[in-house]
């Protein structure tokens, strides 16, 4: 039984590293995320669950990392946007985002990318709808929408053929 | 957040024994407890992590009913091919709850245990009569959310989706603590709030939700949730419905009308189900159905479009069925 | 050669004098023939890649070493006399660096001098009344629960109109109104001209409280390098922060060095610095380290300004044929407890149309809640609201159609002043724009599409708004000797895409590939002055000095080439990065010319010139909408929005399009959603957040048709370009409520349209019903 309530340590799987932060059983995924391992692209919009600009990958699924608690992650693969360009290269869909301008001030980018990223890892020929549903809960208050649905399009159509 | 003890509790027993700490609350996945921790409304100084207890796990076909366990999240009952097949107004409402990322972190347990939304409840900088204050704000404020039906001291309304959607399914609840043990109707689990118990459920501090059992629904069984929305999607219920229909050939059986927004617990409007048994549905019939749901309801100040809303829900529900 | 002149400028709605310093005489217009190779093309955002990656550091995201955070003590009460304050208790937390309150502060004056940075007289509640610094948020957080407070509650009022009352409580010593008199303006004579109509017509409209609701939530990061200070502001003006810092602290302007690269969202509330600000500056001297004060999402809403609320009375006076006669424009704005100027929600009846007799009457009011701030065209979006509402309410009576009655008043010229515009596409979009949506046909769609239960219905909203941007901006493009380019301003890039614009600009000029072109801003320290970016004005103010100081810096590149390469001048040009030999065909790569020429850079300058005196320049737009309202469950949902707007020549149509997209999505959420709430008792906002606050998701975006009139300005400045920032959210809930009310055959008077207001509209006798 794990039981913790002063600074303790943990382990989190991040992006395919290990990394060991020590921390009150408070902090957010979020807060460790950000501030304990310095990765910053993962964003805080509202820090309570209503704005999606804190979406990273859970065991493959889109979560919002304020409202999971870091220690909670233990044994759990988490992913942020910085692990999706791979040795210079970008991800397609972020490819497919700069190309659509499926973003303005791009605060809430990250957090469009990684749901749509996991709509796509698990369903390659996603419909319109498919992907309006896959972000609804990632408000864009500069209202990107419109290029967003286009950017998931056209990045699940060069996913097939072969990035 | 103020900082609390964390455990993991590894099985129903020891969850539940943690939980008879002063001041302990249980943790499953987490999206309802920590936003009211973060605005400190509720202060735990220990987190029991329900997630790896093994007997509140799963959905099972057992023969004659479903089972779904309490950590089932919302997405797996969105998606769960049994539940869409055979439940498809719980498959429904999932679907209409909150946001993808949302559904993927909560769960069935959570979902029915959450607090409420007032925002005065909500307020960090209000003690209301529902955190043990004197007042209940709401009634004399902007109760544009509140309840227009059962009288209670608190005119919160319940918020969760799926409850009016597993009620109209007559789902059963389990529940485990260190005084109860065995199955509630989860019409009887909800309670409206009064001087003597302030809260929404019948839970006891160290009680727990296990999971629901749904009873197979009849061939001739069909139903509908709908959700009306303050915008397209990803908002709480100004009102909701969820309507199962048993068919006799071409009358209805047995009905189940449940509405959800309209009260400080799900609504079974028994009234409106007598309306339409034993009859063919139209549309004169769909409506009086809609007209007795809500037929005592007292509307505040800025709920009064309600009482339309909620009738003609219920109209519509019936009419979407009988098509 | 620097030249002072005196001219008329325009900001968000709002005239005055200013004087400028411009340098010599601007450089020829891009005329409307001009043919491009990069300008006019859809570009991608050149800092698009940081974007996606996550890679683009924006303020919250800068962490120093030894970084200390704070966070805001603030007051539960909307108006109160605090009588004693004690952090003992909460100094003695682990943790905790240290708190300022009234009593350790200094006594700086903020809002205009209405109050201070520690005020001891609270104003609205979620006021500060104490900051916490400390080693992490979550202890400062738990330090705040320690400060005991005693406050002497006062009474308050939060409706605009109860404040105006007599026995209102007050706010200020001069009262509750703001400015002490209201914003008034005058042509003609009204009594008159009501008398020579035909058909009168008088409504009374209210518009709710909109929050900016930005995704970055507002903060500042501040360390001090000696007796300098370094601040990083989310911040739509570093200049402006830069100076309000170093006049509230005392310090020499070029010892604050502001720093803003990336920001996510500003919508004009972040013109300015905030008490974080300060505070981070003034804790970031005390303890030594560096300091982050961030707003969270529920500060934001409570006091990072809003939109305010009006209050309207618009009456129109026609003839038989259709002719404005008079109209008469009244609006009352809650202000929240602080302001310096009121938002000009009667511009649009003053401006739009050619009307003889006009008259408006704008008054802003203190109530106990959070300060208004500009947001996205203020008051332009109310006012049209107002004044398109009573357009088709005058068709209406007088059966003409509502296109055809704004076409018969069109203004040729500025009705306000009698200048002409530079350029005026608004017929032109008109148009367009009733092509698109199929205006003539919109009774049969209606027809078809409409059922017992689901109304269709269109209208249309007209727009018109500043956005010629000005002198004072400046620009050094500086070629580097590798053949590269970089483009120096002070602007900041708030995710319009400016900074891709003035690529796009310089690469033209120099004939450069735009890859080879990099764009400095966002830093008062290497920046060259630039004005805020705010009043759709970053591009129209900066990108004419940009394209200043690329022209000099290529009449000096070739200069140089011919001297190097030995070919005369007028036989070079440069193309696609080269010299070329325009006899010979001969190319030479720039940076091959540099490697004779050890480190020689070339620095070009760029300034912004005056705007013409004798003409007016306005943009213009038309919107028109299709809903479908659910008679059922009050639901309005948008179905299509076509939008046609005129601001000059387009640099970059991608990002255009994107601004219009933005823009509309913003204007949807005001028509149909978004609304804070205010316990009248209480005087407590009740929605201060994301959950409560309704702002449009992905599933609320209807089909958007969004064009632009291309039309080159040939006199606002050397590019013709005006701004398209805000032009696009102005008749978007026009549009949209005239369509509502088209569906309905019934006018709803107030906004947000949301179930509510429907249901109620349609079944009165459900209201109140326990009004007991
Ligand atoms: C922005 C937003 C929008 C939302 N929209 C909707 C919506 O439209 N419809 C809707 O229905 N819901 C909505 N929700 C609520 C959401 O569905 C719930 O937060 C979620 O279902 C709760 O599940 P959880 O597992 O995260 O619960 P937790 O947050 O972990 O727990 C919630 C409460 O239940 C208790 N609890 C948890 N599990 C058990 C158990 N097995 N037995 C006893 N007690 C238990 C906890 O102690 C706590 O008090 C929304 C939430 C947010 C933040
Ligand atoms: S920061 Fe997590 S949802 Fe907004
Ligand atoms: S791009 Fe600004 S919030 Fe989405």
């Amino acid at each position: 039984m794990l039981k913790a309530s002063a600074k303790s340590l943990v382990q989190l799987q991040v992006n395919g590293q290990a990394q060991e932060i020590s921390i009150e059983p408070r902090r957010t995924l979020l807060d460790a995320l950000r501030v304990d391992l310095g990765l910053t692209g993962t964003k805080k919009g509202c820090d309570e669950g209503t704005c999606g600009a804190c979406t990273v990958l859970k065991e493959g699924k889109p979560v919002y990392s304020c409202l999971t608690l870091a220690i909670e992650c233990e044994h759990s693969r988490i992913e942020t946007i910085e692990n999706l360009a791979k040795d210079g290269k970008m991800h397609p869909v972020q490819f497919a985002f700069i190309e659509q301008d499926a973003l303005q001030c791009g605060f809430c980018t990250p957090g469009q990318i990684m749901s749509i990223k996991a709509l796509l890892d698990q369903n390659p020929k996603p419909t319109e709808s498919d992907i309006k549903r896959a972000v609804t809960g990632n408000l864009c208050r500069c209202g990107a929408y419109p290029n967003i649905v286009k950017a998931a399009l056209s990045a699940a159509e060069r996913l097939r053929r072969g990035g | 957040m103020k900082n609390f003890e964390y455990v993991s509790a590894p099985n129903l027993a020891s969850a539940i024994t943690q939980l008879q700490g002063s001041n302990s609350k249980a943790l499953a996945g987490g999206t309802d407890l920590l936003t009211e921790m973060k605005e400190r409304i509720k202060t735990p100084d220990r987190l029991v992590n329900l997630k790896s207890i093994h007997e509140m796990q799963g959905v099972r076909d057992d023969k004659d009913k479903l089972w779904i366990g309490a950590l089932t999240t919302l997405s797996e009952i969105e998606s769960h091919r049994f539940i869409a097949e055979r439940y498809p107004i719980l498959a429904q409402a999932a679907y209409l709850t909150a946001s993808h990322q949302l559904r993927n972190a909560g769960t069935l347990g959570g979902n029915l245990c959450q607090s409420v939304r007032c925002w005065y409840y909500r307020h960090p900088d209000l003690t209301c009569w529902l955190k043990g204050g004197e007042t209940c704000y709401a009634q004399e404020g902007i109760n544009r959310h509140h309840a227009i039906l059962g009288n209670a001291p608190c005119i919160a309304v319940q918020p969760s989706d799926l409850a009016p959607a597993l009620i109209a399914l007559d789902a059963v609840v389990r529940l485990k603590g260190d005084e109860v043990d065995g199955d509630l109707s989860l019409d009887e689990f909800f309670v409206l709030p009064d001087e003597g118990l302030r809260q929404r459920t019948v839970l006891g501090k160290s009680d727990l939700v296990v999971g629901v059992s749904i009873p197979k629904p009849a061939a001739s069984s069909r139903g509908i949730y709908l959700k009306s929305m303050e915008r397209e999607d990803w908002s709480f219920a100004l009102v909701s419905v969820a309507v199962q229909l048993n068919f006799a050939g071409s009358k209805v059986g047995t009905a189940r009308i449940v509405l959800g927004g309209v009260a400080g617990k799900p609504w079974r409007a028994k009234s409106a189900e007598a309306v339409i048994q034993g009859k063919v549905l139209n549309d004169s019939l769909a409506e009086e159905a809609g007209a007795a749901a809500v037929a005592g309801a007292s509307p505040f100040e800025h709920n009064g479009y309600k009482v339309v809303l909620a009738k003609n829900l219920v109209k519509r529900a019936l009419l979407e069925l009988n098509k | 050669m620097p030249k002072v002149v005196t001219q008329q400028v325009e900001f968000e709605g709002h005239f005055f004098e200013q004087t400028v310093v411009i340098e010599g005489d601007d450089i020829t217009p891009w005329g409307p023939e001009k043919e491009f190779s990069v300008v006019g093309q859809p570009h991608t955002r050149i800092d698009g890649s940081e974007r996606v990656t996550g890679g683009a550091k924006f303020t919250h995201d800068i962490h120093l070493p030894g970084m200390l955070y704070g966070k805001f003590l603030r007051s539960p009460h909307p108006h109160a006399q605090i009588k004693k304050i004690s952090t003992s208790r909460a100094e003695k937390l682990p943790g905790v660096r240290a708190i300022f309150t009234y009593e350790n502060s200094p006594e700086i004056p903020w809002r205009m001098g209405l109050t201070k940075l520690f005020d001891k007289r609270i104003r609205y509640a979620g006021e500060e009344v104490a900051c916490v610094i400390a080693d992490d948020e979550s202890i400062c957080l738990d330090a705040l629960d320690l400060i005991e407070v005693e406050y002497e509650k006062l009474p308050s009022v939060v409706d605009a109109e109860l404040a105006l009352e007599n026995n209102a409580p007050k706010l200020h010593e001069a009262g509750n109104l703001v400015t002490g008199k209201p914003e008034t303006y005058a042509r003609g004579d009204v009594e008159k001209g009501f008398k020579e109509a035909d058909v009168v017509v008088e409504g009374t409209f209210r518009t709710q409280v909109a929050l900016h609701n930005c995704m970055e939530t507002h903060g500042s990061a501040a360390v001090w390098e000696g007796d300098n200070l370094k601040i990083w502001d989310s911040t739509q003006h570093i200049f402006g922060v830069r100076d309000m810092v170093a006049t509230a602290l005392g310090l020499p302007k070029h010892k604050v060095r502001v720093i803003k690269q990336y920001m996510g969202g500003g919508f004009g509330s972040k013109n300015g610095a905030g008490k974080y600000t300060i505070l981070a500056a003034l804790a970031a001297k005390k303890t030594g380290r560096p300091v982050k004060i961030l707003l969270d999402r529920r500060e934001e809403n409570l006091l990072a300004g809003n939109r305010p609320s009006t209050l309207q009375i618009v009456k129109i006076g026609a003839t038989r044929d259709g002719k404005l006669t008079a109209i008469y424009h009244k609006c009352i704005a809650n202000e929240g407890a602080y302001a310096a100027w009121v938002a000009g929600s009667t511009g649009p009846s003053t401006r739009m149309y050619a009307c003889p007799n006009v008259k408006a009457e704008n008054f802003g009011v203190f109530t106990n809640l959070g300060p208004v701030a500009a947001f996205r065209a203020p008051g332009y979006v109310e006012g049209t609201f107002a004044l398109e509402a009573m357009m088709d309410e005058v068709a209406a009576k007088l059966g003409i159609d509502p296109l055809e009655l704004r076409l018969r008043n069109y203004a040729e010229v500025d009705p306000t002043s009698g200048k002409s515009f530079t350029t005026k596409g608004l017929r032109k979009a008109y148009e367009i724009g009733s092509e698109m949506i199929g205006w003539e046909r919109r009774s049969q769609i209606k027809k078809q599409n409409s059922t017992a239960t689901k109304k269709i219905g269109f209208g249309m909203g007209s727009q018109i708004w500043g956005g010629s941007g000005g002198p004072p901006a400046y620009s050094v493009v500086k070629i580097n000797n590798d053949g590269t380019a970089v483009v120096l301003t002070g602007t900041q890039e708030i995710g319009t895409g400016a900074k891709t614009a003035m690529a796009q600009i310089a690469a033209e000029v120099l004939a450069f590939p735009i890859e080879s072109i990099s764009v400095e801003l966002g830093d008062t320290q290497i920046g060259l002055y630039s004005p805020l970016s705010a009043g759709s004005m970053t591009l129209a103010s900066v990108g004419p000095a940009v394209r200043g100081a690329a022209e000099d810096a290529k009449k000096q590149l070739l200069d140089v080439g011919s001297q190097v390469l030995n070919i005369p001048i007028e036989d070079l040009v440069i193309e696609n990065g080269d010299f070329l030999n325009k006899k010979s065909g001969e190319r030479t790569p720039v940076k091959k010319i540099y490697e004779k020429l050890q480190n020689y850079m070339i620095v070009g300058r760029g300034a912004r010139g005056p705007n013409p005196a004798d003409k007016v320049v306005n943009t213009f737009g038309a919107q028109f909408a299709q809903v479908e309202v659910d008679i059922e469950t009050g639901k309005v949902t948008l179905q299509k929005i076509v939008a046609v707007h005129e601001s000059g020549r387009v640099i970059n149509p991608l990002a255009t399009r994107s601004q219009l997209e933005g823009g509309i999505i913003q204007g949807l959420g005001f028509a149909l959603c978004e609304q804070r709430f205010v316990d009248p008792h209480l005087g407590l906002v009740l929605n201060a957040s994301l959950e409560t606050y309704k702002i449009p998701t992905m599933m609320d975006i209807p089909a958007i048709e969004a064009e632009m009139v291309n039309m080159p300005d040939p006199d606002v400045n050397n590019l013709g370009v005006k701004g398209i920032g805000e032009p696009p959210i102005i008749p978007t809930p026009a549009a949209i409520a005239n369509a509502v009310a088209d569906a309905l055959g019934k006018r709803i008077y107030e906004l947000p349209l949301s179930a509510d207001r429907v249901l109620n509209t349609l079944y009165p006798s459900s209201q109140n019903e326990r009004s007991s």
